[in-house]
């Protein structure tokens, strides 16, 4: 009948692709249980896939190095949503966009279909697995020795198995992050004679120093960080803990910071050392061995350090008094963003201070043993060595040094002195296209494997479906280039993979005294793994090396006005990201920028030197150069320019490749320096007078005073003022009623009317009334809400050009408003997400001339696809701008094999011609509908979560049914912070909004 | 160009609104099936599928035997139906439970049993033709009706297959009016995004 | 030649230089058919384009979910009041002058409604279902929207088309016989089938000016009522700059004020095309000018009112439209609008520019211009800056734009040309009637 049938991939076909497997047949495609054994779901106690209902699986993240757990939702026997695992101790339930796009790199249109091998021509051509592993297997043997492995998986059984394995073949293993916080270790080592990383505990912090440390973006555990931070600086019972951020430029920590300090670059240590000292000479109760320090830290009271930091000695003091009299308070330091040749020191130094301020074994807890690699000095050792022509073969897994080193430091030229070099990598990535055989390795999701991100933790992860390409576990190659290789190598165990991971497991089990194995076996795959609590905190001391901690800022290289800051990109992380329509479509938090990278430069600096938004600009530094447009924030400081990392791959995918400006080109060699010092060197910006639209969402970054993003002095909103009555009390005068008293006459009516009506069809009796609160407070715009939103509701990403005319389709939208920063005041950033609002008096609704918007009986704004023929009017009448039209076919482009296979088959694909926007997950509602019906109960609350408070890492969401009193929603939109968009509108919506509480009256 | 010929068509689809109007409204839901006891399945083979109504299939897999004379239960089979939106297609296992022993008492049966067989040994499935195709923007939950309306309520939609060969489709479900009817009858929610989101 | 004008012909001479009108085509007039007849071309392209791609095409970008296409259907449909005001009402108010031109203005109604009739199938996003906004039965028990303004202007616009129509062709029935009577061959045939036997006997006579006169009094309310519906498109919306309660008249006078606009580009060129400068004459084009001149200060004053209003209400969404709509990214819309509008109609204040058919002329595309920048401003600049500052943006119209707008102009001059050359453009028997008594006598 029109093009809705010939929507891509929903249910139906969905199970035509399956065949017969969506009734559960084991023997054939899917979850069959003779290929990938038993699988244990977690919810559904049946082995089969039931068609129509979905099976969940525990599984671990492999997204970064946390180590996240995961419910991998599956229908008919393919992964079609990542959500956090509840019981997982490191994100509890929730997970990030980054974690959630996982399921992007699992269907990728570009991962390598099988194994390859390098032509003479250098292209590569197809090889079946058995010629792969023996030609590895020859290599190996050949090699006498000369074996290195860089692999970038996290700490596990893999890594012990390729650490035997390297070991029996004579060779070196590098575990290689990129973001692998060396400086922190270094900085360990050196003042508590530790080389580790503590756990941080934010949660119970009330005052939390940043320096630089971007820890809601990549730093450490960001889930885990905001879990904590949400929790504590969040506001509940009159209080809120304080967050002061230190940073030459404003990351999204900075903007969820009360106060952010755009220091000198390089001060921080100073800084840090300065507090200490002022705590040591002000506080008796100092650790004793602290007192030692006094020496070396008189060099940095606050009067001598005052100029060269950026902050004035009393800011110095007070913002040290106030550290140590809040207690418990933490300082953490070791972001990308200001990880500059000194960083070392500046973690020392936040070492120090939290030490002094006796936060060591209470927000800051040794002994938790964090997972980290080898770092950057021991890759670099090896690239030595790879020069040298010491190494015959090269073994790459889970790692792109070739991009994340810049390009002056010659990682290419290394490896082609390498005469065999085999990668596993799931995209034929920049080292990768370098190497002459790829086996890839099969996705996290279709392998057996396990983490263990940190003390006291195993997680695990299994096979949720069959492979989708023709590819193995990087373990069952190890394990057959051993049997094939023989020689010591034959000393590796005979079996598969999959029966070393279980051995180990039971090796595991037995010693934890588990009786019955298997029982005990089913329920660490119900888990996910196995959860011990956190070990107590390993008293430490300072060493003797903390009186050589120095403030001196580092010597930054090349000549130019400009310092470069490159900044960790909340959705690209390193730039494994980069090839994930979802996380480039979703806007950069901070920028707000979509598919392109860019140059911050602040506003007065441009317009110094006449730059306006989207010109070109060319940073020339002594190392290379780069291009692109200038965007314009005021969170940057005036004499630093910062562009994000993760971009300008150059052999990444369709999606990544070509893709915006390598913030890395311009960075010097770091030649044998501990770590890679992404913030080295000055720039000069050239001015190529050439001009690109910037593809960003925000269209007035300012509210105009329109009460959208609301928030309220922490005082007032302690004694229960609304946000209404705290702005009269700002500005004086009594509170005044919004409508006159004509307009509530009318209103009244028009209410009276709308009862009527409601009493008539569909309309009669109780129904319940969805609705939804957001704390502003608790929401820090990470934007995992709007990855969730994509993944649940198969919203199709448009790509540049589309977003360029503001086509995007993101159902929800996290805004970001700026307050102040004009003449001296300081700049405050807002975060509203903002969906479509289910008003209860919708303007969208009465203009339908087909009733294809409409308003449901349980409070939902209807939009039926199918019915819509397109005017558009709905859109143009929505005061909040939350409805999407789709202009074109997206839904045939944006899912290209195998993308489409991750679409929900129970929500339907929108066709061309059609308006569609946020349903409250309704497709969630009618299926908690259909489960309470079948077990013959009424909905709890609860049974509901919409897939945005699902993931909503600091929890600011909540969902339910506002007429029932009991009800969380109901509860907390009775809170006194609550308010609605355009109240004075009178659409009533069902979302209420809990105003976000401001420090600073008291501070 | 299709898209152009109707909207240059519509108006002339306009005038036939009504008379489509009529013809769904006569295209009302059989009766369900009465219980006979004494169901006898003609003999039919294979080559007989042609003349029958309905898509053939690539197994004449016939209901009037299975569900009309030896009254095996729908839910034998169709496993799903009574817990899930989808209403299960029976593996080909399901099929051997029986076809293990049953080889068929006629040399066209047994010819089409060893094609489930074969299947099964082989591994590969046996791709029936659907007939019951429901819009993709329509959300049908089939548990729901089944526990409305009772195991055998499958006629309803389906027709009377224990005396069908070969299924056919006996009801248009693609006709909202056909759903619609029957929720009016019923007094339960026409609401829209019931089925539709 | 202030007083009233008299025509100096007999009545043989005005039949005679009527028909004369339908006799071989002039090159101009071939070449101006085939303009039209191409732009047409290029609107039906682009509208299969469209049907091929989707909407996307065109410049849209949100939050502007309506622009070109919606800006030019209210253009049509504004264009069309002329012409019913002129033939009905004026006839109603026996004013002698509009005889001369009230043909030609009601082609031009008929044919600008069906032009803007096209715009809604056109701009929806599923054109081929475009009949769903009808109510008919259907098997989905499904009905449209009744309160849907849109659906009100379904209504309004195949209403105003049905009449106008019929005003057109029973008006025509006289004319047709006198051509059939002066013209042999098969054409005769053709004129005689459409002249319905007219004889023009007392009887018929008298029975015709009576239908005619009930049709005028019908057709009369609907130049009030259907531009008042299109209005109230917008002015039933909560967007600030559109929910006006003085929408309805000020689209009222908007409307014949862009209608007389285009009588005046037609015509002037028309009457030379058609060498009937002696019947058209400034006399004529005088009181046009000054109905022009009444309507273009209505609507001066109700672009001051939607300003004061602005200012007035205290409402900051309002304000801020207004503010922007005049010194926003889109300021040089906006004043086209009102220079255009506001300003260059006043200049008919003098007699001068009002008989000066070339200042005339020049002065109706500067109206024309204007009044489709009126509807584009109130359209795009309100939808563009509304109440999510957010999600504000702005437009960038493409070919796909252009082209439907040129197609449309062709789609209405093929028809106007068209009938031009096949019907009397001037009602023959109403100049008659003009005619002093003396004069009769010269005839036969």
């Amino acid at each position: 009948m029109d093009e809705t049938q010939e929507s891509g991939m929903d249910r139906r076909r969905f199970l035509t692709v399956l065949g017969v497997t969506g009734a559960g047949t084991a023997a054939l495609s899917g979850c069959s249980t003779d290929r990938v054994q038993k699988l244990i779901p977690y919810m559904v106690q049946s082995e089969d896939q039931v068609p129509g209902i979905p099976t969940y699986y525990a599984s671990t993240c492999t997204e970064c190095a946390s180590g996240c757990g995961l419910h991998v939702k599956t229908r008919e026997a393919r992964a079609i949503k990542l959500e956090g695992n509840p019981a997982h101790p490191v994100n509890a339930g929730k997970l990030c966009a980054r974690g959630q796009a996982g399921l992007q790199s699992l269907y990728n249109p570009n991962r390598v279909r099988g194994p390859r091998k390098r032509l003479a021509d250098g292209g590569f051509a197809d090889t079946p697995w058995a010629d792969g592993v023996a030609e590895v297997a020859a290599r190996v043997s050949a090699a006498g020795g000369k074996v290195a492995v860089i692999s970038g998986a996290g700490r596990g059984t893999f890594s012990d198995l390729l650490a035997a394995w390297t070991a029996a073949a004579g060779g070196t293993v590098v575990r290689y992050q990129p973001f692998d916080h060396e400086p922190m270790r270094a900085a360990n080592q050196q003042v508590f004679g530790v080389n580790g990383l503590p756990s941080h505990d934010f949660a119970s912090a009330r005052m939390v120093v940043s320096f630089g440390a971007d820890f809601l973006e990549t730093w450490l555990t960001p889930i885990e960080n905001q879990r904590g931070f949400a929790a504590s600086h969040g506001y509940h019972d009159g209080t809120m803990s304080r967050l002061v951020a230190l940073a030459p430029r404003m990351s999204l920590t900075g903007m969820n910071a009360d106060e952010w300090f755009d220091i000198v670059p390089g001060a921080e240590a100073a800084i840090a050392l300065s507090m200490a000292q002022v705590i040591l000479a002000e506080r008796s109760s100092a650790p004793p061995d602290a007192v030692a320090l006094r020496g070396m830290l008189a060099a940095y009271a606050p009067d001598q350090i005052a100029q060269q930091s950026g902050l004035t000695a009393d800011q110095i003091r007070l913002l040290a008094r106030e550290f140590v009299s809040t207690e418990p308070s933490l300082a953490v330091a070791g972001g990308i963003g200001s990880q500059h040749a000194g960083a070392a020191q500046v973690c020392a130094a936040v070492n120090i201070l939290n030490y002094v301020a006796g936060n060591v074994g209470k927000t800051v807890r040794f002994g938790a043993d964090l997972e980290a690699g080898d770092g950057y000095a021991a890759l670099a050792a090896l690239q030595r060595r790879m020069d040298a022509g010491e190494i015959a073969v090269l073994v790459v897994h889970d790692a792109n040094p070739v991009y994340a080193l810049p390009k002056s430091a010659g990682f290419a030229a290394a490896m082609a002195k390498v005469p065999y070099k085999v990668s596993t990598a799931l995209v034929l990535d920049e080292t990768a296209a370098l190497c002459d055989l790829i086996l890839p390795q099969s996705h996290a999701l279709e392998r057996w494997d396990d983490l263990r991100p940190r003390a006291g933790i195993r997680s695990l992860m299994q096979p949720v479906m069959e492979p989708v390409y023709d590819t193995l576990p990087a373990g069952e190659v190890l394990l057959r280039v051993a049997k094939a290789a023989g020689g010591a190598l034959a000393g590796l165990p005979s079996g598969t993979w999959d029966d070393y991971l279980k051995a180990q497991w039971q090796a595991f089990g037995r010693s934890r005294g588990a009786g019955d194995l298997a029982s005990w076996w089913v329920g660490v795959l119900a888990e996910g793994g196995v959860y011990d609590a956190p070990p107590a905190p390993s008293a430490v001391r300072l060493a003797a090396s903390a009186q050589q901690v120095s403030g001196q800022s580092p010597a930054f290289t090349g000549e130019g006005e400009f310092l470069f800051a490159p900044s960790a990109s909340p959705m690209l992380y390193d730039g494994r990201g980069a090839d994930k329509p979802w996380l480039l479509e979703n806007p950069d938090p901070v920028t707000k920028i979509t598919w392109q990278s860019w140059i911050e430069v602040h506003p007065e600096t441009a317009a110094e030197l006449d730059i306006r938004e989207g010109e070109i600009l060319r940073l020339v530094s002594a190392s290379g150069s780069l291009e692109a447009p200038a965007y314009l924030y005021p969170g940057v400081r005036r004499d630093v320019v910062s562009a994000p990392l993760g971009y300008g791959h150059t052999n990444f995918g369709q999606y990544a490749t070509g893709r915006g400006a390598n913030a890395l080109d311009l960075l010097a060699a770091p030649g044998d320096a501990a770590f890679l010092p992404y913030v080295s060197t000055r720039v000069t910006i050239e001015k190529t007078r050439r001009y690109q639209k910037v593809a960003k969402t925000e269209g007035s970054n300012r509210q105009l005073g329109r009460g959208i993003a609301e928030a309220m002095p922490l005082a007032a909103a302690a004694r229960g003022l609304t946000p209404e009555e705290a702005h009269h009390e700002a500005a004086g005068g009594p509170a005044h009623e919004i409508n006159t008293p004509r307009e509530l006459e009318a209103i009244a009516g028009f209410a009276a009317a709308q009862k009527v009506a409601a009493t008539k069809g569909n309309y009669v009796g109780d129904h319940p009334q969805w609705g939804m609160t957001i704390d502003l407070a608790k929401c820090t715009g990470c934007s995992a809400c709007v990855t969730a939103c994509y993944a649940e509701n198969n919203i199709p990403t448009v790509g540049e050009s589309e977003v360029l005319r503001g086509r995007e389709m993101s159902w929800m939208r996290i805004e970001r408003y700026y307050e102040g920063g004009h003449d001296g005041e300081p700049l405050e950033t807002r975060f509203v997400p903002m969906l479509c609002q289910h008003c209860a008096n919708a303007p969208c609704e009465p203009v339908c001339p087909v009733y294809a918007a409409y308003h449901t009986p349980d409070g939902l704004n209807g939009q039926v696809y199918n019915r819509c023929v397109g005017t558009r009017y709905c859109s143009n009448n929505c005061p909040f701008k939350v409805r999407y039209f789709n202009w074109f076919a997206y839904n045939k482009k944006a899912f290209p094999e195998p993308l489409h296979l991750q679409l929900n088959p129970d929500v339907t694909v929108r066709a061309r011609g059609v308006m569609e926007k946020c349903t409250f997950c309704v497709q969630r509602i009618r299926g908690a509908q259909n489960e309470a019906a079948l077990a013959h109960r009424p909905l709890r609350d609860g049974d509901v979560v919409t897939a945005c408070a699902q993931a909503c890492p600091s929890s600011a969401i909540i969902f339910g049914d506002r007429m029932d009193p009991e009800s969380r929603v109901a509860r907390s939109a009775a809170d006194p912070r609550g308010y609605h968009v355009f109240e004075e509108t009178n659409v009533r919506p069902s979302i209420t909004y809990l105003a976000k509480v401001l420090h600073g009256a008291e501070a | 160009m299709r898209k152009l010929a109707s909207v240059f068509g519509g108006t002339l689809l306009l005038t036939l609104a009504v008379a489509f109007l009529a013809r769904d409204a006569t295209a009302s839901r059989q009766a369900a099936p009465v219980a006979n006891d004494s169901l006898v399945a003609p003999t039919l083979t294979a080559s007989d599928s042609a003349a029958l109504k309905g898509p053939r299939q690539p197994i004449f897999f016939r209901h009037d035997i299975h569900a009309g004379q030896y009254k095996i239960n729908c839910q034998y089979c169709h496993y799903s139906v009574s817990v899930s939106s989808e209403p299960g297609i029976p593996s080909m296992g399901t099929c051997m439970n029986c076809h293990l022993v049953i080889g068929g008492s006629d040399s066209s049966a047994q010819r089409e049993i060893a094609k489930v067989r074969e299947s099964y040994n082989s591994g590969t499935p046996v791709e029936w033709n659907r007939v019951y195709f429901l819009a993709r923007y329509a959300h049908f939950p089939h548990m729901r009706h089944i526990n409305a309306l009772g195991p055998n309520a499958c006629a309803t939609c389906h027709g009377d297959v224990t005396r069908t060969p070969q299924v056919f489709k006996v009801n248009n479900v693609n006709n909202m009016g056909f759903c619609i009817s029957c929720h009016l009858e019923r007094n339960v929610s026409r609401d829209c995004s019931v089925c539709h989101y | 030649m202030s007083h009233a004008y008299t025509p100096s012909q007999t009545h043989a001479e005005v039949t005679r230089d009527v028909v004369a009108t339908l006799g071989a085509p002039s090159r101009g007039y071939v070449m101006m058919l085939a303009g039209a007849v191409g732009l047409f071309l290029v609107g039906l392209f682009t509208f299969v384009m469209l049907l091929k791609e989707g909407l996307g095409l065109s410049g849209y970008s949100p939050p502007i979910m309506w622009s070109v296409y919606i800006t030019t259907f209210v253009f049509w449909v504004g264009i069309g009041h002329a012409g019913t005001l002129i033939s009905a009402i004026l006839f109603l108010f026996r004013s002698q002058w509009r005889t001369a031109v009230y043909r030609a203005t009601e082609a031009m109604t008929v044919f600008a409604v069906m032009t803007a009739g096209l715009f809604p199938i056109i701009h929806i996003g599923r054109q081929w279902i475009f009949y769903w906004l009808l109510p008919y039965p259907n098997q989905r028990y499904l009905w449209p929207n009744f309160k849907s303004p849109l659906l009100w202007d379904v209504f309004a616009i195949s209403t105003y088309l049905t009449v106008s129509t019929t005003f057109l062709v029973v008006g025509l029935v006289p004319d047709i016989a006198a051509v059939r009577d002066q013209v042999s061959g098969w054409r005769k045939k053709l004129y005689a089938a459409c002249s319905l036997g007219w004889t023009g006997s007392d009887n018929q006579w008298r029975h015709y000016t009576r239908g005619y006169l009930y049709l005028a009094a019908l057709a009369t309310p609907l130049v009030l009522s259907v531009h008042s519906v299109v209005s109230w498109d917008f002015a039933m919306s909560i967007i600030p700059g559109w929910h006006g309660t003085i929408f309805a008249p000020y689209f009222v006078a908007g409307a014949i004020y862009s209608g007389i606009g285009m009588v005046f580009t037609l015509l002037i060129p028309l009457r030379k095309l058609l060498r009937v400068e002696h019947m058209i004459v400034d006399y004529h084009f005088d009181n046009l000018a000054k109905l022009t001149l009444f309507t273009g200060s209505i609507l001066f004053y109700a672009y001051a009112m939607e300003y004061f209003v602005a200012w007035y209400s205290g409402n900051t969404f309002e304000q801020v439209t207004f503010w922007r709509r005049a010194f926003g990214p889109m300021w040089w819309a906006g004043w086209s609008m009102i220079i255009c509008n506001a300003f260059v109609s006043q200049l008919l204040w003098f007699r001068k520019i009002r008989v000066n058919l070339t200042a005339l002329f020049v002065i109706s595309i500067f109206i024309n211009i204007g009044m489709w920048f009126e509807r584009y401003v109130i359209i795009v600049s309100s939808l563009s800056n509304d109440y999510e500052p957010w999600a504000w943006g702005q437009l960038n119209p493409t070919w796909a734009d252009w082209g439907i707008l040129a197609g449309s102009f062709g789609w209405f001059g093929m028809y106007f040309l068209l009938f031009a050359r096949t019907f009397p453009i001037i009602a023959i028997q109403e100049i008659k009637e003009t005619i002093p008594f003396p004069r009769k006598r010269g005839g036969h």
